[in-house]
């Protein structure tokens, strides 16, 4: 895989954001290349892609680093922005929203749902760090259980979307999404390029989760050590692919649920109709 | 032009279409609900799409998401929902994104009387969102007919401004069945003294100039220009950025780009008996300027010199209607008196403010004649036993 080459900056970056403004260490440059790796791979132009973003490190440090056209919305409303930005956009443009776990699955959950429901056309790319970084370390709803954050400062006990068995997977899938694939990149970044291109050529809502590691505040509180190795090493060993997963396994890897194209897309129905019932006055 | 007896919902969904409105993104509450289900109806049928969202919070979103893409959107609700568009309304104004927003006012707080008028969001309308450093601009007809020409103006103004600009309605216009002309043609519109102005685009790359002049298009997604739009500082080139200095600019932007260009819509507003400088001016808006109205009628055949001011124009409030010393009252659809707080602040010192509160109906005539009467020969104004004297 070609990292960060310099054409991929030349051909889908601002250079001006170059370096990014992310702590040195954090894991969230590799999953963002991941992603601008699989443009590449399917042969996208900046043209063909709208960049969406909310607040947050995932927003605020992909926001404007993609040279194409792209917006941010405000906490965990990307997804109503997209949904609606959906239908009036034509089909063949693909929209990314690049957003952290907060806002996906804390405050925009329900809009996140929502556009699963209508199976909006939409790539949402969920950068995990495990919490609520950019405001000094909270815990989330994936903090898993035990770790020591600045809001859970006797170890992660509250159940969260990733606790007891439970999965934000089957959540979305129950909700009608369909493509959902999980990648921690240190570990199978191939896969997790593969899952984002097959991510983008859904017709559909698609969701890669990416957990990441953080090292400035997650790492520091719960390890006690910002050396990236260290927290690589912890993310290592609590990943496992899907069908491997050991007892300590937090992030089973590869592709959750894919039905590509396999349900009408949201704008397809909308305009679908609209032109139906402009002709015959009904459905 | 057609002739309709039917609700002033249903002539805001028609000037909704004849603006150019082609996505609505609803939530059902009264008295705004019968809105959204005119645009179910209606928008198929103009190759436009409704959207019933998840909350209302969504249905701006979804606006917004539409907009950016070109559209030209609209979003209603009452009170409870308006307090829901707070954070798409912020964006929408940071990001100046064109589109038009109705509130149709009941009587709150919370839940409160739901079918009922109530004029409590006077100030939530000039405030929709938090952070300051911004103008809002709201008009409030009193008719179905009025807020069907004040929803067309809206997205007039909406598209000049390059913001979202809420007309503000009650109960009474959204829910009450009223004799409504709609136009029909071009000509027609100009006729009812209609605008129309068409969404256009932004090439860029200059999106946010520092700059208070009308006509620059919105950023619009799709259309590969570069173009950015965030909830952050924007800059010329759309990059977000943490400095007093820009973030200076762009507010600079916000607020005067409004408050230069009030000729736009400064002239929405009716005066009734003013000529003569009376000495006491009634100030209304919304459905109860029509009791007014009436009532100052009554009171100068009976001899009293009164004049009736009705804003259409709230925000940015225009105080150049209150230079002159005199008497003035305020006749709201709150018990707490919001509009008096804004005259307060307009008129000359130590003029002579009142204010008459009746909320989930009409004043009576009754009522307001007394009440002038009162004012005129400076007695104290007691009703219900509900203290007065303090406005
Ligand atoms: C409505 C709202 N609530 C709270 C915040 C404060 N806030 C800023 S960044 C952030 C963290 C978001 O967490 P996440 O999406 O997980 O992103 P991360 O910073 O962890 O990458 C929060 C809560 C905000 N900007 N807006
Ligand atoms: S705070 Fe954590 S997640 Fe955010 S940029 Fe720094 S290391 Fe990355």
């Amino acid at each position: 895989m070609e990292y960060y080459s310099s054409n991929l900056i030349e051909e889908y970056l601002r250079t001006r954001k170059i370096p990014s403004t992310a702590c040195s260490g954090c894991g969230l440059g590799m999953n963002h290349k991941v992603v601008i790796q699989a443009f590449k791979e399917l042969g996208l132009k900046t043209a063909d892609i709208i960049w969406g973003t909310s607040i947050g490190c995932a927003g605020r440090q992909t926001f404007a680093t993609f040279k194409g056209d792209g917006f941010a919305g405000t906490h965990g409303r990307a997804y109503a922005i997209a949904r609606g930005l959906r239908i009036a956009l034509p089909p063949e443009k693909k929209i990314v929203l690049s957003v952290g776990d907060g806002d996906a699955f804390g405050i925009g959950l329900m809009h996140l749902i929502h556009s699963a429901r209508v199976n909006a056309d939409i790539t949402v790319i969920v950068h995990d760090n495990l919490g609520y970084q950019s405001t000094g370390g909270q815990f989330g709803f994936t903090t898993p259980m035990g770790v020591k954050t600045d809001s859970s400062p006797y170890g992660m006990f509250e159940p969260n979307l990733m606790s007891e068995g439970m999965d934000v997977m089957h959540i979305l899938k129950g909700a009608g999404a369909t493509f959902l694939a999980r990648h921690v990149v240190l570990a199978d970044g191939a896969m997790a390029v593969e899952s984002v291109k097959k991510a983008i050529l859904n017709r559909g809502f698609s969701l890669v989760h990416m957990p990441h590691p953080c090292v400035t505040n997650f790492a520091m509180k719960h390890l006690g050590s910002r050396v990236p190795v260290e927290i690589f090493r912890w993310f290592k060993e609590r990943t496992a692919p899907l069908g491997q997963e050991k007892p300590n396994t937090i992030w089973a890897t590869g592709i959750w649920h894919d039905a590509s194209n396999t349900r009408p897309e949201f704008s397809e129905v909308m305009w679908g109709a609209t032109e139906k019932i402009r002709r015959t006055g009904a459905l | 032009m057609k002739r309709f007896l039917e609700t002033g919902n249903f002539a805001i969904a028609e000037a909704a279409i004849i603006a150019g409105c082609r996505f609505f993104a609803g939530y059902p509450i009264t008295p705004a609900t019968e809105l959204a289900e005119s645009m179910s109806l209606r928008l198929p049928q103009v190759d436009g799409v409704y959207l019933q969202a998840e909350d209302e919070c969504a249905a701006m979103h979804l606006c917004i998401g539409a907009a950016l893409g070109g559209m030209k959107a609209m979003t209603a609700t009452s009170g409870p929902g308006f307090i829901l568009y707070a954070d798409p309304f912020g964006w929408a104004l940071g990001c100046e994104m064109p589109m038009v927003v109705l509130n149709s006012g009941r009587v709150g707080p919370v839940s409160g009387i739901t079918g009922a008028p109530g004029q409590g969001e006077f100030y939530n309308t000039r405030y929709p969102t938090q952070g300051g450093n911004y103008e809002s601009v709201v008009l409030a007809p009193n008719s179905a007919q009025e807020a069907m020409a004040m929803v067309i103006e809206a997205f007039y103004l909406s598209e000049r401004l390059r913001m979202p600009v809420t007309v503000l309605a009650d109960q009474l216009i959204t829910d009450g069945w009223e004799d409504i002309s709609i136009p029909e043609t071009e000509e027609e519109m100009k006729e009812m003294g209609m605008r129309f102005w068409p969404r256009k685009f932004h090439p860029g790359p200059d999106f946010y100039p520092a700059t208070d002049a009308l006509d620059i298009p919105p950023v619009q997604m799709g259309k590969n220009t570069g173009g950015l739009c965030s909830d952050w500082t924007p800059t010329e080139q759309g990059y977000d950025i943490e400095e007093v200095e820009d973030h200076h600019k762009h507010a600079y932007r916000l607020i005067y780009k409004v408050r230069n260009n009030r000729e736009l819509f400064a002239h929405h507003y009716e005066k009734k008996y003013m000529d003569d400088d009376p000495d006491l001016v009634v100030v209304s808006y919304g459905t109860p300027s029509r009791v007014v109205n009436t009532a100052v009628g009554r009171a100068r055949s009976q001899g009293m010199k009164v004049g009736s001011l009705r804003l259409i124009n709230l925000w940015p409030f225009p105080d150049e209607h209150f230079t002159r010393k005199a008497k003035y009252l305020a006749v709201e659809l709150n018990w707490d008196g919001q509009l008096v707080r804004e005259i307060q602040r307009a008129v000359p010192k130590d003029s002579d403010v009142h204010f008459l509160g009746i909320c989930g109906d009409l004043p009576t005539n009754q009522d307001l004649l007394e009440t002038f009467d009162k004012i005129l020969k400076n007695q104290p104004l007691q009703r219900k036993g509900w203290e007065m004297e303090a406005w």
